[in-house]
């Protein structure tokens, strides 16, 4: 039997890893500086919906457990293949790629702005995490843990103790006097809960490492719940900091909000410290979004939704294939500077709208389940039936809805989804008739789902070559 | 008052993790057998494309316990929680009527005869 590996704290830092990035921190800057202080009330909202979709996730995870892709699993299950690969191939492989490799250009572009005396132009420095980040993941998820687990908690630590000398006006900085709110009206409030949501999503990544997890019955759901209300925290109190040492004006001028709050807090020391942030920051989500989707591109291999080739792994235990490929990638987007375009915020947008609909699928499937198989035992049950399910996909549609407070940037994030939409529909129906035989939207058995997470499964579907073809029955 | 018999028929490799949680819910007598078995799937392994013409026996763990029929309900909740995992051979759980328990040393019969006393 496998050794689980990873307790709660790996966990908690897992999901705190991949949830809180430089983005977020660039986003938490922009917000505040919108409409001040009341910009933890849209934090409160996204955060809420985030909450209710951990729930969700739980519940999913208590029914199907230890499955090494997880989301793909239970849409699989519940709405058949092609809404899997829909949602797998565009809310997750390429948003996060995407998301990813922008991550790494601001830590490029931050190394190159603390150092200028070196020579040395920011992709260089992107591209050398990418390659650190992919030898040490290939050596097995217990070096993911430990990389993932220090720089987590010297995040955690540093933002925790930046936000508390900031809310306690305890900084070396001046303490500026300024209005606490800018705009209390609610609609400017429900403007930036698009924003307020990109602060919190990701948690669901500890999911593809749960068959890693000692007791993960309890430890999923529960690192899930501590990783949002960490979150949240965290950046509540930034924000407090914000108003006590940033004026909202210079920061909504900054383009690395985080780092004037950082110089304006503690001087100097302020400017390294939340650089040093940023690089913990960065280095958690690459480190993540690496682990993460190459484990998610071998759940998905096994249900043969990709390629059978990321199912391949190495002497320590590492998804190679995958790991090779999401680097390689990231790596590339980053050495040829593709990453540092404008254009690739707004792709990251767009990439988030995907995200979001997995966010939806994944409350449909619950409910799915529960009338297919309402006596099945689940050691972890959303409460309240099926109104908190409804209640955050509905809340998700909003959040779509809000994406952008532009009018013309959010017809232009629907348009260009509904081009990705189209592609990727062409990879799915050919997949699916010509590869997996399938009919589009029908599920696949429970059973079978997860019977095809055992690799004996797929050696004894392929008798001749011995290879891990899986194929499906009608 | 009534008793019932529980018995749990599992995979060996979740008989430990069974047991220790059975003591840690209360439960305080267990008979466990080392069985042969099969179920509607003819002992087919998951992962096998063909399903089995014959019955195939498998080697499994059996165990039966005596507790009062108003704790069945909340006991087997307990039991099929703790044995889930999604996969075909997580077990099954049958459940029937006792008549009388009787412990040989002391005499006791019924509830008595299944709790520690002062005798």
């Amino acid at each position: 039997m496998t050794e689980k590996k990873l307790g709660l704290p790996s966990v908690v830092a897992t999901g705190v890893g991949v949830v809180v990035a430089t983005s977020c921190l660039i986003s938490l800057g922009i917000g505040s500086s919108a409409i001040g202080m009341t910009f933890i009330i849209s934090m409160v909202i996204a955060g809420i919906l985030n909450i209710l979709f951990a729930l969700s996730v739980s519940e999913l995870n208590a029914l199907m457990p230890n499955l090494t892709g997880g989301l793909a699993q239970y849409t699989l299950a519940c709405m058949g293949p092609f809404v899997t690969i829909i949602v797998m191939v565009g809310g997750y492989l390429l948003c996060n790629t995407i998301v990813g490799s922008a991550e790494c250009a601001m830590f490029g572009n931050t190394i190159a702005s603390v150092l200028p005396d070196i020579p040395i132009p920011g992709n260089y420095y992107s591209v050398a995490l990418i390659i650190i980040l992919m030898i040490t993941n290939l050596n097995g998820v217990d070096v993911f843990a430990k990389i993932q687990n220090v720089v987590t908690y010297t995040l955690i630590g540093s933002l925790v103790i930046m936000g508390l000398l900031g809310f306690f006006k305890l900084g070396t900085g001046d303490v500026i006097a300024q209005p606490m709110v800018l705009s209390t009206n609610f609609t400017d409030v429900t403007a930036l809960c698009g924003l307020a949501f990109f602060l919190f999503v990701g948690s669901e990544y500890i999911v593809p490492i749960s068959n890693q997890v000692q007791n993960a019955r309890r430890n999923v759901p529960l690192g899930l719940i501590i990783t949002l209300a960490l979150v949240f925290a965290m950046e509540t109190l930034l924000v407090f900091g914000f108003h006590n040492y940033t004026a909202w004006a210079d920061l909504s001028a900054s383009t690395t909000p985080h780092i004037l709050y950082g110089t304006l807090l503690l001087g100097n020391f302020g400017t390294i410290w939340m650089a040093l942030v940023s690089i913990c920051a960065v280095t958690g989500v690459i480190n993540t979004i690496i682990s993460s989707l190459a484990y998610i591109a071998d759940g998905m291999a096994k249900i043969n939704l990709m390629p059978k080739v990321f199912m391949k792994t190495n002497k320590k235990g590492a998804p190679y294939v995958g790991i090779l490929v999401i680097g390689g990638i990231m790596a590339i987007i980053n050495a040829t500077g593709l990453s540092t375009t404008s254009q690739l915020s707004f792709l990251i947008l767009t990439g988030v709208v995907f995200w979001m609909v997995a966010y939806i699928v994944t409350h449909l499937n619950v409910l799915v389940l529960r009338r297919r198989l309402p006596k099945a035992p689940r050691t972890f049950k959303v409460p309240f039936g099926p109104v908190i399910p409804i209640v955050g996909s509905l809340g998700i549609v909003w959040m779509i809805y809000n994406i952008s407070s532009d009018p013309v940037t959010r017809l232009n994030i629907y348009m260009l989804c509904g081009l990705i939409f189209a592609a990727l529909t062409v990879y799915s129906v050919i997949w699916v008739k010509k590869v997996m035989k399938l009919d589009l939207f029908k599920p696949i058995p429970l059973k079978k789902v997860m019977a095809m997470e055992n690799d004996l499964y797929h050696v004894y579907h392929n008798p001749k070559t011995g290879d891990h073809v899986p194929q499906l029955e009608k | 008052m009534e008793l019932s018999r529980v018995e749990i028929i599992t995979n060996n490799s979740k008989i430990e993790a069974l047991k220790n949680a059975m003591g840690k819910y209360g439960i305080t007598g267990m008979t466990i057998t080392q069985v042969l078995g099969c179920g509607v799937q003819f002992g087919t392994q998951e992962y096998e494309v063909e399903p089995k013409k014959e019955p195939n026996l498998l080697p499994k763990d059996l165990v039966m316990l005596v507790l009062p029929t108003k704790d069945v309900p909340a006991f087997l909740e307990f039991v099929k929680e703790e044995l889930y995992t999604g996969h075909i051979g997580d077990g099954k759980i049958f459940v029937s009527a006792v008549t009388n328990a009787i412990r040989v040393r002391t005499g006791e019969d019924g509830l008595d005869a299944l709790f520690q006393n002062e005798l």
